[in-house]
């Protein structure tokens, strides 16, 4: 692809390194500085933190939501093209959540609904946060099995986890929040991150040859996997956010800002770890 | 190509598989006109079909005791001073059938001589079985299309949540007769505001449909019969209290989950009968005009599934209306379309190359459509969530496929047969680490019963399984089938 100049083998693996692990410091100074402000590494979503979520059609204005739901604890209220409402209401007992989805009912009758408990809504999380940790270290034995050598092993772990790191913090610093979809993305993003990982590492432990053309080879095949990937995903993006399907837009959001990010982590940090195993003579 | 050389390269079993797995895929998929309207098999789950879901949480505890004295007696002495129902699970583990926080329970364990070992909020695996064997009656009296109850049930054998999706019912509605425990109860006025408890649900034998009572009054009632040791019980309290030397000041009143359904004195009439005998047919009337009618029949489908064991608690709920539903699915089919476009023009940018690009988007294409195929065989529903598994598989497929090309078309040629087998296994060798690796990623996302994710990682699993069995080895052959013309 033409557009693309990085060459993989200009730089040596310090200088590879370096700019991954600044922005890899970075993000976890955000992450920490959101961690000490509010508690929580990622702002929870209404999934996690409970509370209602309304989408309706409809050409009344922002402002006249406001005052037909002054009665309730609205948080926000988003607008979208085609007359596309997005509602988020705060957590509320069942008689007031009762009265609402009546109200809703009796006005908007083509209105979806969804309605968290705040309890339930921390088992959620809860389970959430377990997933992501189990099908990390799943995944982590796996890739060690794999490869039964410490650092490429080890290198394509740390990449993932950078992956997930960096893109939590940028998903805070554009305000996205942590939700049942956008774990699934994270989760996803852990099976995209280790794919291109993957082939880098077998490409250059397993194949003949000089190890300057293996890396070049294993980036020109990496970087159009990852760009297809891109390709698809912004398509969903597009087409979600002018259609208003919240889902998928924010599971394209989380997907795009990883694929970026593991582009950089996986030929800068992991090619340059890789490079120096390499030259060190870790390959037998 | 000729036809000698598509025969051959049908041979290869998986090219084989490829094509008899589509086929029945669409066989399956079945898609068909309906009414003039296109229509599939494949089943769609809450957002893409309107309906709505609950979440309810059950309002009871289980708990795992230790004693020195024996259980009898301990479970005994409990049951007093929690003034709950409480079922034994097994000899060191007791449902308690009321919400109670651990605290609660520590002190309550040790007043009556034992101590609290485990606390988990929920219902044993039996009673949880029981409440979805009632309210799926308490649905089918509704007469929904389609109604699902899944108690949720963890590894310890709790189950916490049972979950509910309804299609085609309103929230309000759906609230109504599955978000209630449906307790029913007929107390009876003592002196002054005082009453006094009569009987239960349970002492209901059989129950009639809403009908006009007096006939022809637009006033609505259900009717229902007591067992005889019910009828025994309502007539030995009617003249303990004296409400049948002096019906007019003892009101008859039924509750159902707290709420006063009926509540008027004692008819003369029935005060005269239960005289004389024990009187089994009695009607709850409530009230008049469609009000009444919706009322008689909530308090039909109650009495007539009878009580939940244990009450419940919304914790999550939601509706999806049909317009909207519509709409999700259509967008779900153009970001589909979209994204599919976008990935064959990156490719064709990439390779420039028809022999190349058409087979890759076709074979990703037809993994989509076996990946359909399994899901409506297995009956897996398709959700929003679900969908983007699919756009997931969709993803790493044409990823996988990328490295299969570039892989088998080392240094720009088409290799010798003994070659290109080497490196075809060699790709297959990367493609199957990945591919295991995302399963396992996947795999506690599946196995966890709470979340709702749950569609989207085993579309995810399954996609994948297909691919690295069947369509990317597949792949592989076509690729060469067609570049080495």
């Amino acid at each position: 692809m033409g557009f693309i100049t990085y060459d993989v083998n200009r730089y040596t693996p310090k200088q590879m390194m370096v700019i991954p692990l600044i922005v890899l410091i970075l993000s976890l100074a955000v992450l920490g500085y959101n961690m000490a402000t509010t508690g929580t590494l990622l702002t929870p979503g209404m999934d996690f933190s409970g509370g209602t979520a309304v989408t309706l059609f409809t050409a009344d204005s922002p402002d006249m939501l406001r005052e037909t739901f002054s009665g309730y604890p609205l948080i926000s209220v988003d607008g979208g093209i085609n007359d596309g409402k997005y509602l988020k209401f705060g957590p509320m007992d069942d008689a007031s959540f009762q009265s609402l989805a009546e109200l809703i009912t009796e006005r908007y009758p083509d209105a979806k609904i969804d309605q968290i408990g705040a309890s339930f809504g921390k088992t959620l999380q809860g389970q959430a946060s377990i997933a992501l940790l189990l099908s990390f270290i799943g995944m982590a034995i796996v890739v060690f099995v794999a490869f039964r050598a410490l650092v490429p092993a080890g290198a394509v772990v740390f990449c993932a986890l950078t992956d997930i790191i960096m893109t939590a913090a940028v998903m805070t610093l554009v305000g996205i929040e942590l939700s049942l979809p956008t774990t699934a993305a994270l989760l996803m993003l852990i099976g995209y991150s280790v794919d291109s990982d993957i082939l880098l590492t077998m490409r250059v432990l397993k194949r003949q040859g000089r190890l300057s053309e293996k890396l070049s080879g294993a980036f020109r095949t990496g970087i159009i996997m990852t760009t297809t990937t891109l390709a698809a995903i912004a398509a969903m993006w597009v087409v979600a956010a002018v259609g208003q399907i919240t889902v998928i837009r924010d599971i394209a959001s989380v997907l795009i800002i990883g694929l970026l990010l593991d582009m950089m982590n996986t030929w800068l940090m992991n090619a340059g770890i890789i490079k120096w195993y390499m030259q060190k003579g870790g390959a037998k | 190509m000729t036809g000698k050389e598509w025969v051959a390269l049908l041979k290869n079993w998986q090219v084989a598989m490829l094509v008899i797995l589509l086929v029945l895929s669409v066989v399956f998929i079945y898609p068909h006109g309906e009414d003039g309207k296109f229509t599939t098999n494949l089943q769609y789950g809450l957002d893409l079909s309107d309906g709505t879901w609950l979440q309810m949480e059950f309002q009871a505890v289980v708990a795992g005791f230790e004693t020195d004295r024996p259980v009898v007696d301990f479970l005994s002495d409990l049951q007093k001073d929690l003034d709950a129902e409480i079922y034994r699970i097994d000899d060191q583990k007791i449902e308690i059938r009321k919400y109670f926080t651990r605290d609660e329970l520590e002190s309550a364990f040790a007043e009556s001589g034992g101590r609290l070992t485990t606390y988990e909020q929920g219902v044993s695996r039996e009673t949880a079985e029981q409440v979805k064997v009632i309210l799926e009656e308490k649905l089918n009296a509704l007469g929904t299309r389609d109604a699902k109850v899944n108690p949720l049930i963890g590894l310890s054998g709790v189950s916490t949540y049972v979950r509910v999706e309804l299609a085609g019912v309103g929230l309000a509605q759906a609230q109504e007769i599955v978000g209630k425990q449906g307790r029913f109860e007929i107390r009876i006025q003592t002196a002054g505001n005082e009453t006094e408890h009569v009987l239960y649900g349970d002492a209901i034998n059989t129950v009639g449909v809403p009908t006009q009572e007096p006939p022809g009054s637009n006033r609505w009632g259900v009717s229902f019969t007591l067992t005889e040791q019910g009828a025994v019980q309502f007539r030995d309290a009617a003249i303990l209290y004296g409400a049948t030397t002096d019906p007019a000041r003892h009101y008859l009143n039924m509750i159902l989950d707290g709420n006063v359904v009926y509540s008027a004195p004692l008819s003369p009439d029935l005060a005269a009968k239960l005289r004389v005998e024990p009187i089994r047919e009695l009607v709850a009337s409530t009230g008049a005009g469609q009000e009444g009618l919706d009322a008689a029949k909530n308090l039909e489908i109650h009495l007539r599934a009878g009580a939940l064991p244990v009450e419940v608690k919304v914790a999550g709920s939601g509706y999806v209306p049909a317009a909207l539903s519509d709409y999700f699915k259509t967008m779900a089919i153009v970001a589909f379309v979209v994204a599919t476009i976008a990935v064959g023009i990156v490719v064709f940018l990439r390779y420039r190359e028809p022999s190349i690009v058409l087979p890759m988007i076709g074979v990703n294409l037809s993994e989509i459509v076996i990946l359909l195929g399994v899901a409506s065989l297995i009956q897996q529903q398709l959700d929003l969530a679900a969908i983007a598994g699919l756009i997931a598989v969709l993803g790493t497929g044409i990823d996988q496929l990328v490295i299969i090309t570039d892989e088998v078309l080392h240094e720009g040629k088409v290799p010798s047969p003994n070659i290109y087998q080497k490196r075809l296994t060699r790709a297959i060798g990367i493609i199957m680490i990945s591919a295991v690796t995302v399963i396992i990623a996947m795999l506690p996302l599946a196995l966890m019963s709470l979340s709702t994710l749950r569609g989207f990682a085993i579309i995810t699993i399954l996609g994948v399984v297909i691919g690295v069995l069947v369509t990317r080895p597949a792949y592989g052959k076509i690729i060469m089938a067609i570049l080495s013309k």
